[in-house]
Order: C-alpha cells, then structure tokens, then sequence
C-alpha cells in the first residue's frame, strides 16, 4: 500500500465523520437527561432547532462541531482540487452548524452553568475535544495503520452494501438511533410527569401533535412515551453489550490462547453461567439490589457473556495455533503481549460481528425485565410502556400496545440482520457458501477482493487485513495459508 | 470414545457444574440486604424474642460454613426449602401443586413448535431463496424477535378482547365446577391462546437453525452420491438430508426444555397461568425468598439434567463423538 500524501485532510476527515458523532451519541445517551427541554405544543420539531432553552445541545457544542467542519473543509478545499463539491458541502454544513449554534446562543449556555445548574455539556464538550485529539494521533503516529484501516473499512462496506437485510438493517437502526437522539426536539420531557396530561384516559389517537398515539391510562402522551423509551432502550442494550463483550472477549482469549488450567477454569465458569437461566437470576437480582438502569446493564451485562466467551474461545484456539504466533513467543513476547497485539486482533471481526448479535439479546432482555415490573420506575423504555399497558388492564388500546412492541420487532430484527450480513462478510466460510449454491456470486463491485495480500496472514480468503500489529510481525508466513488468495 | 468414559465424564461435569450453581444460589441469597428472619415475621410480631427463634429455625445463627452444609443438606439432597413466606405452606408442595400446568402448557407448545418449525425449515432450506424461503425465513426473524409477552398482549387483545374467542387467561372459569368433557374443553380454550403464544416463540428459532443445518449438510458429497444413484428428490431430501441435518436442531430443543421454566414466565404471567413461571413472577413479586431460592435451583438444575440428557444421546445420534 502506497502512502497517499501527508493524508492528514482524509484522517481528519474521518475523526469528524466517525468521532464526533459516536462520542456525541455515546455522551448525549449517558448522560441523559441532563437538560430538560421546555418546549410547547405546536412546532416545537422547528422552533426545538432554534429555541434557547431546547437547545440540548449547547452553543458551545455547535460552534465546535461547526470550527470542525469548516477547517476540515476549507483544507479539503485547499489541498485536493479534485473533490470540490463534497469540501464545499462540508464548509455549508459548517455555515449550517454556526448558525444553529449563533441562534441557540444564550447567554447562560455560554456560562460555564446552564439554567439547570449542570455541567453536562462543558463535560461532553472536553470529551468531543479529547476524542478528537486522541484520534489525530493515533492517525499521525501511524499513517500506515490509518490507512489500512480505511482500506479494510472500504473492502469490508463494498461487501456489506450487497446484503440488502444489512443495509435495511442499519437504516432502521439509524432512524431509531436518530429518534433517541433527537428526543428533546421531538417531544418535550415534561410530559412524562404524570401531571402532564394532553388529553382524557385512553383515547385513541388524535389530531393534536401529542396526541397522535392517544393517551394512557393517566390522560399523558403516548407519542412522547414512545420517543423518549428510544434513549433507554438502546442505551441499556449498547452498554450492557459493552460490558458483556469485554467480559466475554476476555475469558475467551484468555482461555483459547492461555489455557493450561486457567482455561478449565474460566470453562467451567462459563459452563455454569451458561446454564443459569438468566431471566429468574435477573429477577432475583433486579428485585434484592432495586431497580435502577445501570444496575439493569450490569445484569444483563454480567449474565449475557457467556455465548461471547465460548465463541471467542473456540476462535483463539484457531489463532493460537499459527505460526506468527510461535514466532512471536520465540522473539520472547510476554503472554499478555501476544493476546494482546496479535490474538485479539484476529479474533477481533468475530467479536464484532457478534457483539451486533448480543445488542439484539440485550435490547430483548432489557424490555422483558421492563415488562415484568424490573425496569427504572423514573424512566420509560418500551418493556414499561407495556408493562404499564398490561397492568392497568388496558388490553384494547391498541394504540399503546403495538407500537412499542413493534419498535422492539424492528430493533432487534435490525441488529440481527446487521450482526449476520457482518458475519457473512467476514467469515470468507460463509460467504463462500453463498456464492456456491445462489448461482449468482456476492458481487463485489471494484478492486480488492482478488488482489493478493501479500504477507498477511488472516482466514483463508478473508477480506481483512489484520488492523492492528499482527500483520507487521507476520509477513513471510504466506505458506501457512493453505486456502488464502495467492 | 469408550462409552462409559464418555458417559463418566458427562455426568461428572453435569454433577460439578450443579454445584457450583448450588453455591452460587446460597450465595446470592446470602447477599440479600437485611435480617431474612424479619423479612419472615409479620411487622407486628417482631419481638427479639420471635426474630432469635426464627433466626434459630432457619439456622442463620449458625457460622456460614454451617449454613453452606444445612444449605446442602436439607434444601439440596432432602429437598426442603423451607416455608413460603406467602403461601405459608413447605415450599416444595407450593412447586409440586405448580408442576402440571407448567409440564403441560410446554410441552404442547414445544411439541407444535418442533413440527412447525422443522417444516418451515426443512421446506425452506431444500428451496433456497424460493419466494417461499424468502418469505418464511424473514417472518421466522420477527417471530425469533418478538418478544413473547408482547405476542401475548396482542393475542389477548384480538382474540379475548375483540372478537372474544377464547378466554384472557387463567386455566378454568372462576366460580364454575364443570364435569367430563365440559371441564376438557374449557380447559382446551384456556390453553388456547397460552400454547400459540408459545410456540410462536420457538418456532422462528427452530426454523433458522433447521434451515441453516440443512444448507450446511445439502453441500455435502453423501447428498450427491445419493443423487447420483437416482434417488428421487424427495428419497434425497428426507431419508438422507433431514436425518444428518437434525442434529443441532435436537440439541436446541432439548437445551431449550431446560430452560422451559424461564421460558414460561411471560407466558404465564401474561395469560395468568398458575404454573412454575407464574410461581417466580409471583413469588418475585411478593419477594417469598425461599420459593425464589427453590425456583432458582430447579431452574438451574432443569438446565444442567437436559444438558447431560442432549449429550448423553448425541452419543447415539451422532456417529462422531464416538470416534
């Protein structure tokens, strides 16, 4: 691979489109609710862009995403002629972001309080900043592995982009994610008090905004209910699969390459929580120590890992069995080192893929506990709008049954099929086997497929290149790789 | 493998991991907040005189490792696990009474749920990406993502509610005694809608797993031997795809009979049927402690035993564990 130049535009690129919003969204999610919005009845989607005190996000916030992008632009304008439309769009979104901010401009965002007393967005604000400086280096200290990062990203989407359940997949996944994100501009948080009626008991939906999913049993709005169950839902589902696949990762790699005894140990462990059923654990769990969301992560978290941990495993033993891995022990790399710089990363498209799998057990698990009565009584998420449905005996509203139940179908169904068209593009077995007996093969649209990989070791045909140091020490092992592309 | 080490070892495992669970359970339940003696007493009676005898009855004055071998002694191997709280009755006749509408309610669904869903999977592997592959492996996804309560509700709503087919809930009509073949077929309608909600639940899960061993066998070169005799398509599919095939999906089925208890909590909590998952919602509810712990144990202990029963027939199933 050829270095393309300083490459410093494309990385900082990247940091605003890939960065920005995940630590955005990470932050924005966890943080919740840290501002209440005030906004009221009609227009609030619009007036929510521009109105002060809706702003969730603070001016400071906008400003800085706008400084981004206009500096990423105008260098894109700078330094290469060739994509001007797309730099230019850049520079407008920055303009757009500036005003956004310039309007939202009150004087108490400015503060280093807000009007709610909380330091929430300084916190977000000083995270964004690290990310990004975080990410600049790790570009700068590698312009290699940037590089063939994107270029895996970019073999990785040519493939995924021909699985349309994939690509439906991360649509219905991103209108979701956008509905939890843009809450405080869809619907005002202070309907949820339970002083907050929009209408009678259990009418079916109406013409007023608020009213469009009817009401409950207390007169509130469903349609706002329903908006802001998004936050929870999704956010107890991502950590939950966080914690569980760092624990699950963990004791498999640990166990498929360390082995010895700890491996039975750390087996039998496994086994046993395998054979725990979760759900009566959980409630036993969610009922001794109360209920509140973290501690509802922590126990779908510490009760969902073992699946991760057998399929980990069974992939490290894979991994610890080639050469560059003896021959990292023979130059004296310390165990963690190898598990480290060259187990983890070849094990590491499974544990992707199978994350995306664990979201959609965590998301199901999170609702059921909801819908039993375990969830966060200060908080909505679609198991409490059920459980709340089913316990008031409201069993004709459908209005207020269907539609969380069918954004929990969709959510999971989305993760699922993203999590498969995944495994499918990074397990070259699988994909094979499509390409074998659906008459027409996977179409891979470009270069990259058939291009030799000189020097890096990976599955026989997989279209990764190992991201992290496992390539660097492994070039000259090409003969171990009886099926690989040659 | 020699037979009886496999088998030796099996139940060895099964017998290990059975207490490890059982050591988890004494010591979840020794976490909880606050005197369990007091949780037993009603507030009123709460002399220190009362709470010692309690705390003496239930052997908490006893140093842990004490409890730990009472704990092992009489809940494990005698099978007492004390009074409920609620029921106010040995906790092992308040399961005993749960055992049979649990057993039945399961049962039936799992029975449907394997034919339907090994069909739909068999007819839907052979086929792939027929319309009908298409169709039913996608709908086999929503079902595998629904949530079983949910279905429940949706079930209760149309059918109960609306059009008033069947009955909300519950396994017989409050105040009535019916007799013969009245009180059969009044329980039929109450099991109803319990028995479709779940085995919609599985049956999603065993048609994508049934689906996709097949197309993982249908490649394989004893399929195309078997072609090549001339055997006919349906000769090539049942007598010698299906049976290779069915290995991971008998797995499945008896790992999830394990879990039948978990998997009947929504079921029955949401159509009120006085079964074993009724029982841990309830008893979750009213936090009845000993009937959580017992609940909890024979949960566990469910799984563990249909584990080793799926591993002790793959011997004879599956020709490779032998070797």
């Amino acid at each position: 691979m050829s270095p393309r130049g300083p490459g410093v535009p494309r990385r900082f690129r990247n940091w605003v489109f890939f960065w920005t919003p995940a630590t955005w969204l990470v932050l924005d999610l966890v943080t919740y609710p840290k501002d209440r919005p005030i906004a009221s009845g009609f227009g609030h989607i619009i007036g929510g862009f521009i109105a002060p005190t809706v702003a969730n996000y603070p001016a400071w916030a906008m400003l800085f995403v706008a400084l981004a992008l206009a500096v990423s632009g105008v260098v894109g304008l700078v330094r290469n002629a060739k994509k001007r439309r797309f730099n230019g769009a850049l520079v407008a979104l920055a303009a757009v972001f500036a005003a956004w901010g310039v309007v939202a401009a009150d004087p108490a965002h400015f503060a280093l309080t807000n009007r709610h007393g909380g330091l929430g967005w300084l916190f977000q604000t000083l995270c964004l900043l690290v990310a990004g400086v975080c990410a600049w280096f790790w570009a700068s200290a590698g312009p290699e592995r940037a590089e063939l990062m994107v270029w895996n990203t970019h073999q990785i989407w040519k493939l995924y982009r021909g699985n349309w359940q994939g690509t439906a997949g991360l649509w219905i996944i991103g209108i979701f994610m956008s509905i939890a994100l843009l809450a405080p501009f869809l619907a005002d948080h202070s309907k949820l008090l339970i002083t907050e009626g929009v209408g009678p008991n259990n009418r079916p939906p109406a013409g007023s905004y608020y009213r469009w999913m009817g009401t409950d049993d207390a007169g509130q709005s469903v349609l706002t209910e329903f908006i802001w169950s998004a936050r929870i839902s999704l956010v107890v589902g991502l950590m939950a699969t966080f914690i569980s696949t760092v624990v699950g990762a963990l004791i498999g790699i640990v166990a498929g390459y360390y082995g010895r005894w700890l491996a039975d140990v750390l087996m039998r462990l496994t086994d046993a929580f395998l054979v725990i059923p979760w759900l009566p654990l959980a409630m036993v769990m969610a009922r001794l120590w109360g209920t509140n969301y973290w501690l509802i992560i922590m126990i779908i978290g510490f009760t969902s890992w073992p699946g991760t941990a057998r399929v980990v495993r069974a992939d490290a033993l894979r991994v610890s069995e080639l050469q560059f891995i003896e021959r990292a022990k023979a130059i004296g790399s310390s165990q963690w080192h190898v598990m480290k710089k060259h187990v983890l990363p070849n094990v590491w498209p499974l544990i992707f893929a199978n994350t995306i799998l664990v979201v959609a057990v965590a998301i199901l698990s999170e609702t059921t506990l909801s819908f039993l009565g375990l969830g966060d009584p200060t908080n909505f998420s679609w198991g409490t709008m059920l459980n709340k449905a089913w316990q008031s005996g409201a069993t004709a509203d459908w209005w207020w049954i269907i539609p969380p139940g069918i954004a929990i179908v969709l959510v999971v169904v989305a993760f699922t099929f993203v999590g498969t068209a995944f495994d499918e593009v990074l397990d070259p077995k699988l994909r094979k086997r499509e390409e074998h007996d659906a008459d027409r093969p996977l179409t891979v649209e470009g270069e990259g497929l058939d291009q030799p990989l000189d020097g890096i070791v990976t599955a026989p045909g997989s279209p990764l290149r190992p991201i992290l140091g496992g390539g660097g020490s492994s070039s000259g092992n090409k003969s171990d790789d009886p099926g690989g592309p040659q | 493998m020699d037979k009886r080490r496999y088998f030796l070892r099996k139940v060895a495992n099964a017998v290990l991991t059975l207490i490890i669970v059982a050591s988890f359970n004494f010591v979840l339940f020794r976490m909880i907040p606050g005197d369990p003696a007091r949780l037993l007493l009603p507030r009123e009676k709460q002399s220190p005189a009362a709470v010692k005898t309690m705390r003496h009855y239930f052997h908490l004055d006893a140093p842990k490792w004490k409890q730990f071998a009472y704990y092992y002694w009489y809940d494990l191997v005698r099978g007492r696990f004390g009074v409920s709280f609620y029921y106010k009755r040995d906790v092992s006749s308040v399961i005993a009474a749960r055992v049979w509408p649990t057993v039945v309610l399961a049962g039936t669904g799992t029975v449907i749920a394997t034919i339907v869903g090994l069909f739909l999977g068999v007819f839907a592997g052979w086929r792939r990406n027929s319309a009908f592959d298409v169709v039913s492996t996608n709908f086999g996804m929503i079902m595998y993502a629904m949530p079983a309560f949910w279905f429940g509700l949706l079930c209760i709503m149309l059918f109960a509610t609306k059009l008033q087919w069947f009955p909300s809930g519950g396994m017989s009509e409050p105040g009535t005694v019916l007799h013969g073949m009245t009180a059969f077929g009044s329980f039929l309608k109450h099991l109803a809608l319990p028995v479709f909600t779940f085995s919609i639940a599985y049956i999603g899960e065993y048609q994508l797993i049934m689906r996709s061993s097949l197309t993982g066998v249908m490649n394989d070169d004893f399929v195309l031997t078997a072609r090549a005799k001339g055997l006919s398509d349906n000769a090539v599919l049942w007598k010698h795809t299906v049976p290779n095939a069915m290995l991971p999906t008998i797995t499945l089925v008896m790992m999830n009979l394990g879990f039948i208890m978990s998997g009947a909590i929504l079921t029955e909590s949401v159509f009120n049927w006085p079964g074993l998952g009724l029982l841990s919602y309830t008893s979750m509810e009213k936090i009845d402690y000993p009937v959580m712990q017992a609940v909890f144990m024979l949960g566990s202990a469910f799984v563990i035993l249909f584990n080793l029963l799926a591993d002790l027939m793959l011997y004879y199933v599956d020709p490779r564990v032998k070797a």
